[in-house]
């Protein structure tokens, strides 16, 4: 899919394959080893490296682990990697698992020895198959391995892999929601707190990373802080995956340093504009979608710069609009999204979401007043914050930032 | 269309004069070698028009020049077109209303599932109507499915899906049974059993038919099922691209209205695409016995959405198109009408050929009459060889009229007594034997899209039957209706995009290919429905009426 850069990490030939002898021939388990030979280290090694949570909160992977690790088993931990990864233009996990699910497994088995999280758990989106397949592959050789052996008799309790399909809804991989999966009931998202790590499945602290997230920490601790931090541009650490779509000419996964510009991206290695039309919009992937425009070509791509500009990194997930494409109709079908993937639990957000989709249809479509653009207009700035999880905030977000950037585009939809 | 002619042949008068209205030809010399005869003579084997496709699903596959114009043609539509589109929401959407697409649109409604089926003209207006021969199924009782199958397979040269043809011959007599519960008449004797008849390659009577328009009849029969029927038609709005969801399954279509002029979205949880084939292209400037509409969209409209095809460089002239008079050129005589005993004569007033070979080695055949000189020179420049309908009215006195009613409305038409003047014949294109990769259900290699009818490939072969035809589309297309109905989803797709079109674009765009064509077709170029005049991107035209 992509040459090989030299940032490439997660991405890299050695990494690549669900063997997992070929991954401890080339440089797998070390990161592993390490970790046993100084558990106590772990956490400070990845407050050192400031490595973020990548499945789109920025949170850092630290501080998570801490609070895990800080919790007496009860009598299990809990660790989820959330590979429901169901956001439009998101699809770095999938390829993760399908192409080299060995890091990630040793990324599960690090945290194992860092918080004590015994029972692991790959919450994978049903409709993966390669990816279900290829870690279950794995899966299999690591139980059957002396490292998984070593993890065990070091922990003292039992440890256990499940490879588990998600219920495929795009919900459940809110964490809490992800914990109810678990647990053998629809997705719905939990009331916080009691937060995850204190209570989460089966009343367990619970752990919940993201796949990317996961497969960063093995090269962490085998080639240490420096070096990750060299990874990455500027004041940030590491390699992002980013997953360009959209009106480009190379659409695909590309790991990059965490901070380069949003137009090295696209035009260097995006191959610039299908068609060599101009750029009109950005939209980024994740929980909180939101639009970036041309004069955003310079952001860097971190955490902290995009929300600088009123944005959000997300997944990582930039989904490319060239001129000559509806704003109004790309945010409808983004809204129409939530009002389907809306677990309906909160009625703010099952009428909510409902109710914006159908105003945005009918302004797509030119049947809508102006009345129905100032409620439009209006609902933005009542509903945020109304649901327990943040799907309606993120719908609100994407009209929001459209409205913002693009509202004579809505105005011009309007019959009257 | 001199083109496929080389050598001239002798006069009309000449040619009427060397045939004499005798009883019986003598049958000798009639065997030929059908390997060489095929590879020198039918026009698939012209190297010069054959291509190998660069882009797509198929990437590295031969197939015809003008086919393979299409397939690797940019879209016609751009994601600016859809804003403000109309969204219209249904379970099950069929594309095409003719004979597949009806019965893939009853079967699924009554299995309760919402259908929308949209045609490019209006419903009927197809192919099946021209279906004039019948329709096979295996239910005399000397004949047998293990026969029907094996006549299917090697007419077919051997290359015909052995699992869609034995699904195919198994369903005959069972198809046969719900056309008449539907109401379609067949020609019975006089104790009301159906009557059969023999067609070219096959080894026993099996062809059930109706006078000399099956098609017509069933057609008749099917539209007047699908207007009693909760089956919304659309009229009048040919697709123009497929829809997907997120994991690529297919999603719906866009069509274009060209009642309204503007373009709606449908979505759907699965699509039958019934459009038929591509006799309209003209391929080697080859007249055509098909309808209006068959300009191969369907092909187009799977290939972009991932959907494998097969067979892309074989097609089949059916032997006894109208050669003469020249505004007729092209329209089918009826195959029957060989069964039935009728002789192909060249101009010397020799018969050249076995009638009841396969349609491949006898339209083969008389194509090298004609590049050999011994063919019929019209007066316009067509050539051709003598359909014998004279002496089979010799034989066997009011045949045609009974028999054939529309031959010989035909030959009034063309102020041509065919009981006492054989008809001037010349192959024409008849029918696409390949098409889009399908399953026992008619399911494409795309989830979620059903491909039936000409549209599809794998069951003919290199080559079709009379009459196979007629049972593949009402049989694969109630298998697809049925199958395609399970896909109703509870809650509706999550997000539903063009995303291949973008794909389309920069897979032509890296091998370097035009992007000024655009397809699908939808209309000859010789149409007043002209939509791709580029200063008139939307069809306004058609209101210039």
């Amino acid at each position: 899919m992509n040459t090989v850069h030299k940032n490439n990490v997660l991405l890299h030939p050695n990494s690549q394959g669900n063997n997992l002898n070929n991954w401890l021939n080339s440089y797998g388990g070390s990161g592993l080893e390490k970790a046993l030979d100084a558990p106590e280290q772990i956490i400070e090694l990845l407050k050192g490296a400031g490595l973020r949570g990548l499945g789109g909160s920025g949170f850092p992977a630290w501080k998570k682990w801490q609070f895990v690790a800080e919790q007496a088993a009860n009598p299990d931990k809990y660790l989820i990697c959330n590979g429901n990864e169901d956001e439009p233009g998101t699809f770095k996990d999938a390829y993760l698992l399908a192409h080299s699910p060995n890091q990630v497994i040793e990324g599960a088995l690090i945290s194992a020895v860092a918080n004590g999280t015994n029972r692991i758990v790959f919450y994978i989106n049903p409709e993966q198959k390669k990816s279900l397949e290829s870690i279950r592959n794995a899966v299999e050789q690591w139980q059957n391995s002396e490292l998984f052996q070593r993890v065990a008799d070091y922990l003292g309790r039992p440890l256990s892999f499940r490879v588990m399909a998600s219920s495929g809804h795009y919900i459940g991989g809110e964490e809490t929601a992800a914990i109810e999966s678990v647990e053998g009931k629809f997705p719905f998202p939990r009331g916080k707190p009691p937060y995850p790590a204190v209570s989460g499945v089966h009343g367990c602290p619970t752990l919940i990373n993201n796949v990317e997230t996961l497969s960063n920490i093995p090269h962490i601790l085998r080639n240490g802080v420096q070096w990750f931090k060299d990874l990455g541009k500027g004041e940030s650490s590491g390699t992002k995956i980013y997953c360009l779509s959209g009106d480009v000419f190379y659409p695909g996964v590309y790991e990059l340093p965490m901070g380069i510009p949003l137009s090295e991206l696209i035009f260097t290695h995006g191959g610039g504009m299908l068609l060599e039309k101009k750029l009109k919009a950005v939209f980024t992937g994740g929980a909180s979608s939101t639009i970036l425009t041309p004069k955003d070509l310079d952001v860097p791509l971190d955490f902290d710069s995009v929300r600088e500009r009123g944005s959000s990194l997300g997944t990582g997930a930039m989904i490319v609009v060239s001129e000559g494409t509806g704003i109004v109709k790309r945010v409808t079908e983004y809204v129409n999204f939530y009002a389907h993937s809306s677990c309906g639990q909160c009625p703010p957000c099952k009428t909510g979401t409902f109710y914006i989709s159908q105003l945005l249809n009918r302004i797509d479509t030119g049947q809508a007043s102006n009345n129905d653009l100032d409620t439009l207009i209006n609902l933005c700035k009542i509903l945020p914050g109304s649901g327990r999880c943040h799907l309606l905030d993120g719908a609100i977000n994407i009209v929001d930032s459209s409205l913002s950037h693009f509202v004579d585009e809505y105005k011009s939809s309007l019959k009257y | 269309m001199t083109s496929n002619i080389s050598a001239s042949g002798l006069s009309y008068e000449q040619a009427l004069g060397n045939y004499h209205l005798q009883g019986e030809f003598p049958a000798h010399d009639l065997d030929i070698d059908k390997d060489d005869l095929l590879k020198q003579f039918h026009p698939d084997h012209r190297s010069e028009t054959i291509t190998t496709l660069q882009v797509g699903p198929n990437k590295g596959a031969r197939c015809h020049a003008q086919l393979a114009q299409i397939l690797q043609a940019d879209s016609r539509i751009d994601a600016a077109d859809l804003a403000g589109a109309r969204i219209k929401e249904t379970d099950v959407l069929v594309i095409g209303g003719g004979g597949a697409g009806c019965a893939a649109a009853l079967t699924a409604v009554e299995a309760g599932a919402k259908v929308i089926l949209a045609t490019k003209l209006r419903l009927g207006d197809s192919n099946t109507i021209m279906a004039e021969g019948g329709i096979q199924a295996s239910i005399e009782k000397e004949d047998s499915l293990q026969a029907h199958y094996l006549d299917t397979w090697k007419a077919g040269h051997k290359t015909g899906e052995k699992a869609l043809i034995k699904q195919l011959v198994m369903e005959g007599p069972e198809t046969i049974r719900w056309l008449i519960q539907q109401g379609m008449q067949f020609d019975l004797n006089q104790f009301g059993d159906l009557l059969t008849r023999k067609a070219g390659g096959t080894s026993g009577n099996r062809v059930v038919y109706f006078r000399d328009y099956t098609g017509l009849e069933m057609m008749r029969v099917l539209r007047e099922a699908v207007q009693n029927s909760d089956v919304e038609v659309w009229d009048y709005s040919p697709a123009v691209e497929l829809l997907s969801n997120e994991s690529g399954h297919c999603a719906g279509a866009i069509v274009s209205s060209l009642e309204e002029s503007r373009y709606v979205q449908i979505k759907a949880s699965s699509v039958i695409i019934a459009t038929g084939g591509i006799g309209r292209l003209h391929l080697n400037d080859f007249p055509t016995s098909n309808h209006f509409g068959a300009t191969g969209d369907g092909l187009v409209l799977a290939y972009r959405l991932g959907a494998r095809l097969r067979d892309l460089d074989s097609f089949q002239y059916h032997p006894t198109g109208v050669a003469y008079p020249q505004h007729l050129s092209g329209t089918l005589i009826t195959e029957g009408l060989r069964s039935s005993g009728a002789y192909i004569i060249n101009a010397q007033g020799k018969r050249f050929v076995n009638e009841l070979q396969p349609r491949d080695v006898v339209a083969a055949a008389i194509i090298r009459e004609c590049r050999e000189g011994r063919g019929v020179q019209g007066d316009n420049g067509m050539q051709g060889v003598w359909l014998d309908t004279a002496g089979l009215e010799a034989r066997n006195p009011g045949i045609l009229q009974q028999r054939f009613p529309k031959l010989v409305q035909l030959g009034l038409k063309s102020n041509i007594d065919i009981k006492k003047i054989p008809m001037l014949i010349y192959p024409t294109l008849h029918y696409q034997n390949g098409g889009v990769v399908i399953d026992k259900n008619g399911l494409s290699s795309v989830s979620g899209l059903y491909c039936v009818g000409e549209v599809s490939g794998g069951i003919h072969g290199k080559n079709r039957l009379m009459g196979n035809a007629l049972l593949e589309i009402i049989s694969f297309g109630r298998k697809a209706g049925a199958t395609a109905v399970k896909e109703r989803q509870s809650r509706g797709h999550k997000q539903i995009c063009i995303d291949h079109i973008s794909n389309l674009r920069r897979e032509l765009m890296q091998n370097n290919m035009p992007m000024k064509c655009k397809a699908p077709v939808l209309f000859p170029n010789y149409t007043k429905y002209d939509v791709s005049d580029e200063d008139d991107p939307h069809h306004s035209r058609i209101f210039d009426l």
